[in-house]
């Protein structure tokens, strides 16, 4: 057996690497699609948030994070239906005052045990066999949403107009894309880290747009270089006794370089 | 009150049908400015209708409001209980950096029917572009895969929003030459266009628009130098105040 597989902590992490690659790039290709790369980034910001909430309130600070970010995707997604704020000034907002609120409680926690940096840059020991069990729900729930609204959910990213003539869903559909990207980005706090997770959204689904020809094999590319990236940094990770989500983003940056090198 | 003029065959139409459209009496405002002033207009079964008028006229307002995509503050809008087909400007579809194929963007309209979308390529002389990416056609070819996207929806009136701006000539004269077969073939639609010339020789109707109708009725009515310059005038009246604005700020 090789030696990465003999540390049970490293087995949880790869289990919940494979299950992070499989379930964010799916989110990407449509978030990519519709050009909402950076929401991510701003849930991430806003997690940091609940996090926050949650260490000084002396709740699980993962589980405080899950009701806040959610509810500040729903409140991004309401101010971008009604036109109160463009989408990239929405996220620039709530991208910094997430963090902003995150610190000042943070701050005020002091005292408290907290390992705030493994919030935002990820961290592999960390990963409890519970974490791993609500990564592999929340990423059956998931998939069982984008299968049951798979069409709809490509006709809105292509053609937002066009599908509310069509007569989809679609008010409800970006609302529970937000929702479950946020989820996710929550549950993916331990393992890419929240300043890291919109990489893993963005890159491998542009590496897979240079061999693609079509949405739905970009869906399957994007899956499989995300699967790369995620192994191969968490082996490097621990092999060489760096950062796991920093190793992971790197993997995925050399695999976006060389598909760009390669199909120019 | 619309101060419409409409030829003199064409005031009170007699159709067996019911219309697919009918908008009364439509009204809309944007801020302080009335994009829409008392709009009143039908559209029945297989007729082809050009919406001509001046930038800001009100045209692109009034599709959206046709499509129930904007609500008027005031009148009415029934629509059919039928489909309705959108064909926007070229790349009307919003993402261009993640690939999609022709035949998945066909798909789309066809909720998914693999066959139908296929039929609706070939209807459009398009079959041979099913597995290219949308991204990759030419502008005419984009135009007329989304035409086949509302054919496989089984649209029955197609709406569109200047289809051939930024399109070559050879593809537009093949555009309206696929436009004028759909319309012998049945198809209602309704063409909001710059090209008063080539609107005039395609459609069985014309509306003249500047926020409210200045003209609706056949095209061999249409009196252009009497209506247009009307409209355009208006335009470059505003223009003029604008830049004279501008000179003085």
């Amino acid at each position: 057996m090789p030696e990465i597989l003999q540390y049970s902590f490293m087995v949880r992490a790869l289990l919940a690497g494979l299950i992070v690659a499989l379930v964010v790039p799916l989110l990407g290709s449509f978030l990519v699609a519709r050009r909402y790369s950076l929401i991510a980034d701003s849930l991430a910001h806003i997690s940091l948030a609940g996090v926050g909430i949650g260490v000084l309130l002396g709740f699980a600070p993962v589980a405080m994070a899950v009701p806040v970010t959610v509810a500040g995707a729903l409140t991004l997604e309401w101010l971008r239906q009604n036109r109160r704020i463009s989408g990239d000034i929405g996220l620039a907002i709530l991208m910094s005052s997430g963090l902003a609120v995150a610190i000042v409680l943070v701050g005020l926690a002091e005292g408290r045990h907290i390992d705030f940096a493994s919030y935002l840059f990820g961290s592999i020991t960390t990963t409890s066999p519970a974490d791993v069990i609500t990564l592999a729900i929340a990423a059956g729930v998931v998939l069982a949403i984008v299968a049951m609204n798979y069409r709809a959910l490509v006709h809105i990213a292509f053609d937002e107009d066009s599908a509310r003539i069509a007569g989809r869903h679609v008010s409800l559909l970006n609302y529970t894309l937000v929702a479950v990207t946020a989820l996710v980005v929550v549950l993916s706090l331990h393992i890419i880290g929240g300043l890291l997770i919109s990489a893993l959204i963005v890159m491998p689904v542009m590496t897979a747009a240079r061999f693609a020809h079509s949405f739905a094999q970009t869906v399957l590319l994007a899956i499989g270089f995300a699967v790369v990236a995620v192994l191969s940094g968490l082996i490097l990770a621990f092999y060489a006794g760096i950062a796991a989500g920093g190793a992971i983003v790197l993997s995925a940056l050399v695999l976006l370089i060389a598909a760009l090198i390669y199909k120019k | 009150m619309s101060s419409a003029k409409t030829s003199p065959d064409s005031a009170k139409p007699l159709h067996a049908t019911e219309p697919l459209i009918d908008i009364d009496d439509v009204s809309v405002r944007i801020g302080q400015e009335t994009v829409l002033d008392r709009v009143t207009f039908c559209v029945h079964p297989s007729e082809f209708i050009g919406l001509v008028g001046p930038n800001g006229a009100g045209k692109t307002t009034l599709l959206r409001v046709v499509l129930g995509l904007a609500q008027p503050q005031k009148g009415s809008v029934k629509r059919a209980a039928t489909t309705f087909g959108y064909i926007p400007q070229r790349g009307g579809l919003q993402a261009a950096n993640v690939p999609i194929s022709v035949l998945e963007v066909v798909r789309l309209g066809a909720n998914g029917n693999v066959a139908k979308a296929r039929q609706a390529l070939q209807d459009v002389r398009m079959q041979d572009t099913a597995h290219r990416q949308f991204n990759e056609l030419s502008g005419g070819q984009q135009q007329r895969v989304i035409i086949a996207k509302a054919l496989a929806s089984d649209a029955r009136m197609l709406i569109m929003d200047e289809p051939t701006t930024g399109i070559d000539d050879r593809s537009q004269t093949e555009f309206y030459a696929l436009l004028r077969a759909l319309q012998q073939a049945g198809m209602t639609i309704l063409m909001v266009s710059h090209e008063v010339d080539t609107v005039l020789s395609l459609v069985t109707r014309v509306i003249c628009l500047n926020n409210s109708i200045l003209y609706d009725g056949p095209p061999k009515h249409f009196e252009a130098d009497t209506y247009l310059p009307q409209a355009y005038k208006a335009q470059h009246v505003q223009l003029h105040h604008r830049h004279k604005d501008i000179a003085h700020a």
